[in-house]
Parts: structure tokens; sequence; C-alpha cells
């Protein structure tokens, strides 16, 4: 009991302090459901990412509804899916009835602009831990800003490095949907392991 | 507001709209902007294009996810509270399915299959390119001033560097950027 609890509580927290954007949930989710609960690895929640780009609906929901059955199974699962909505709709509900000028408060307005700040910084967190899976053969090793050695096993991906480029420069220039740019990942990154083995 | 047919086949309408969006329109959020304008005003005129403007004002101040703000506004300004909960779950109820049926098949998203592990790692490579690019976007959007860069970088460091959970990062940054305001509307007076 208390355990469903918990996930229902993660996921409201998740969802307060969703500022901008589901990219911005990431690093929120990983510091809880990756490193904190270790509900699943990194790897695998890379992967989910994946897969929640080519299934429909919002990332976050996609997210809490995996997470959510890894965690306890189905009913987890909605838990964690109600639980990513309900402050929302609270919120949401009490601006649309009656504090209809609350957007043009001072507190508003200021906590708006801490709030914009910290989701550019956990925007750019997302990318470097993005860049650790995919790039980077491992997670950027920060700590050698404090004189410590680069890890052996530490290198650059080039197949890596060209999809990520490719890909910015594709939704940039808007030459294609996120879509397609996702499946010509996939089959570059198969072919790739083909022409490697 | 009446409990009548008409009633119903708006809650039916919202749950059912909101469902095939949610179903259809991959990438979530904004991407579905257009289509609630299409469905509700241009097509149903049940909302307004200034109640459109007001919705996606309204989606940019209350934390959460985009697609549900949007669905709990539409809703309520359609059919009222039952309207707010028919549009949300139209929303979610689409990829709560999908999901659910992909963890039952796999509840552990680790590949063996050498060809699959390189899809897996080609599209981590595509969603690195797409998130660099919404990062470079919301700096230019969001970074006015170098106190602004300041912030921003501090927010980095505590987070990758010092491991600090992201989520004490957010709710220190609400009474900073509070302070910010009140300090730069003193220097202007």
């Amino acid at each position: 009991m208390s355990s469903y609890f918990t996930i229902f509580i993660l996921f409201c927290k998740f969802s307060l302090l969703c500022f901008g954007g589901g990219y911005m949930l990431i690093p929120l989710i990983i510091s809880d459901c990756v490193e904190k609960y270790h509900f699943l690895t990194l790897e695998e929640f890379g992967n989910l990412l994946s897969i929640s780009q080519l299934t429909p609906g919002p990332v976050g929901i996609n997210t809490a509804t995996y997470v959510g059955y890894l965690h306890g199974g189905t009913l987890s699962s909605l838990l964690a899916t109600v639980g990513l909505i309900f402050p929302t709709f609270i919120l949401s509900s009490l601006a649309i009835l009656g504090i209809r000028k609350w957007k043009d408060t001072l507190i508003v307005r200021g906590i708006m602009r801490g709030t914009r700040l910290s989701s550019v910084a956990l925007i750019i967190y997302a990318v470097t831990i993005f860049l650790g899976m995919s790039v980077f053969t491992k997670p950027i090793p920060w700590q050698i800003l404090s004189g410590k050695p680069l890890p052996e096993d530490f290198t650059i991906s080039f197949t890596g490095l060209v999809i990520a480029i490719l890909s910015a420069i594709a939704v940039k220039k808007k030459w294609c949907s996120t879509t397609i740019i996702i499946i010509s990942g996939a089959i570059i990154g198969a072919v790739f392991a083909f022409v490697m083995k | 507001m009446k409990f009548d047919k008409e009633y119903f086949s708006k809650l039916f309408l919202l749950f059912w709209t909101f469902a095939k969006i949610a179903a259809l329109v991959v990438g979530g959020g904004l991407a579905m902007l257009p289509v609630i304008e299409e469905t509700f005003v241009n097509r149903k005129k049940i909302l307004t294009s200034d109640e459109l403007l007001d919705m996606i004002s309204l989606t940019q101040t209350v934390p959460g996810i985009i697609a549900v703000n949007s669905a709990v506004y539409v809703g309520w300004k359609v059919a009222g509270f039952f309207g707010a909960i028919f549009a949300v779950t139209g929303v979610i109820l689409p990829s709560f399915l999908v999901i659910l049926f992909i963890a039952i098949l796999f509840p552990e998203l680790k590949p063996d299959n050498i060809y699959i592990k390189g899809a897996f790692a080609g599209v981590r490579a595509a969603i690195t390119g797409m998130i660099a690019v919404t990062a470079f976007n919301t700096v230019k959007k969001s970074v006015k001033s170098k106190i602004d860069a300041a912030l921003v970088v501090a927010a980095f460091v505590a987070c990758a560097i010092f491991k600090v959970n992201p989520a004490y990062v957010i709710c220190s940054a609400m009474p900073v950027g509070l302070l910010l305001l009140v300090w730069k509307k003193e220097e202007s007076k």
C-alpha cells in the first residue's frame, strides 16, 4: 500500500516541477527512478525514451506508465500516470475558474522567471546525460574537473556522433518530422552494428 | 449546464477528439495545438481564437505536461468539470494502453540482439541531437542577461557536477527568480 502511495506522490512531484516541456523531466526522473529507487537502469531509461519518441502521446505520460509498471504492475502504472496529471488538473482548473489574473501577479511572474532559467539548465543537463549514452561510451566523467584522470574506457563513438549531428541539423533546418529522424537513427544504428560485426 | 443529450455528445466529442490527437500526434505538447485549433475553433466553433491564445499562455504558467494542461482548459470551457475529466482521459488513454502493452511484453528494455542494440543506440544519438536543438532554442529564448546566464550555469553545475537532486534546484530557483524581479524593478524606478 505504502509503495503504491510512493509512486503516486513521486509522479505528482514530477508534474509540479515540470515547467517547460517533457525534456526537462529527464534529469528529474533519472535522479529519482534510476539513481535513488533503482526502478530501472540508465540504459533502460534511454531505451524507454527511444520507444516514447516512436509511440503516440506525451513522453512524460509514456515514461510514467512504463516506470509505474516496472515498479508494481498495472495498478502502479495507472497510479504513476494519474499522479503525473493530478496536480496539473487541480492547478489548471483553479486558474481557469477563479484567478484569471494570477499570471500577472509579482509572485507568479518571479517564480516563472526562476523556473524558466532552471529548466534551461535541466534541458542542457539532459543533453549531457544523453551524450554519455550515445556520442560517448560512458557517462561524462565530470570528476576530471577536479584533476582526476579520464577513465580508460571513456571514448567517442563515431556513429553516435554522426547521427547526433545529422539529427540536430535535420531538426534545426526542419528537413523532416522527428518520427522520420528517429527511424533513420534506428536504421543507421542497426546497419552500423551489422557492418562492425 | 443541463445534463441532456447535447451535453453528453459534447463529452463524447471531447474524449474522442483528445484521444485521436494523443493517438495520432507523435511528439506531444506543442504539436497538438494546431489540431486543437482546427477541431474546436475552425470546425466545431465552440472555442474562439482568443480563448485558444488564453489557453496557450495559461499552459505556460501552470506546471505539468502541456498536452494535459490544454485538455483541462478545453474541457472546462466546452463542458465544465466533466468536460475536463473526459478530455484528460482522452489524452492519456492511448499512450497508457500502448505503453502498458509494451511494458507487459518487454518488462526489461535490455535487448541481447546486437542489431536491436545498435538501433537503440542510433535512436539515442538522434534524440541527443533533438534535445540539443531544444536546449539551444530555450537558451536563446530565456537567457536575456549575464545574471540569467550565471543562474543557468549555477543550476547546471549543481545538478551535473555536485549531483544535487534537480527538484531542489527548481525549488531554489523560484525565490531567486522572485528576488531578481523585485531587484530589477527597484533599479528601473
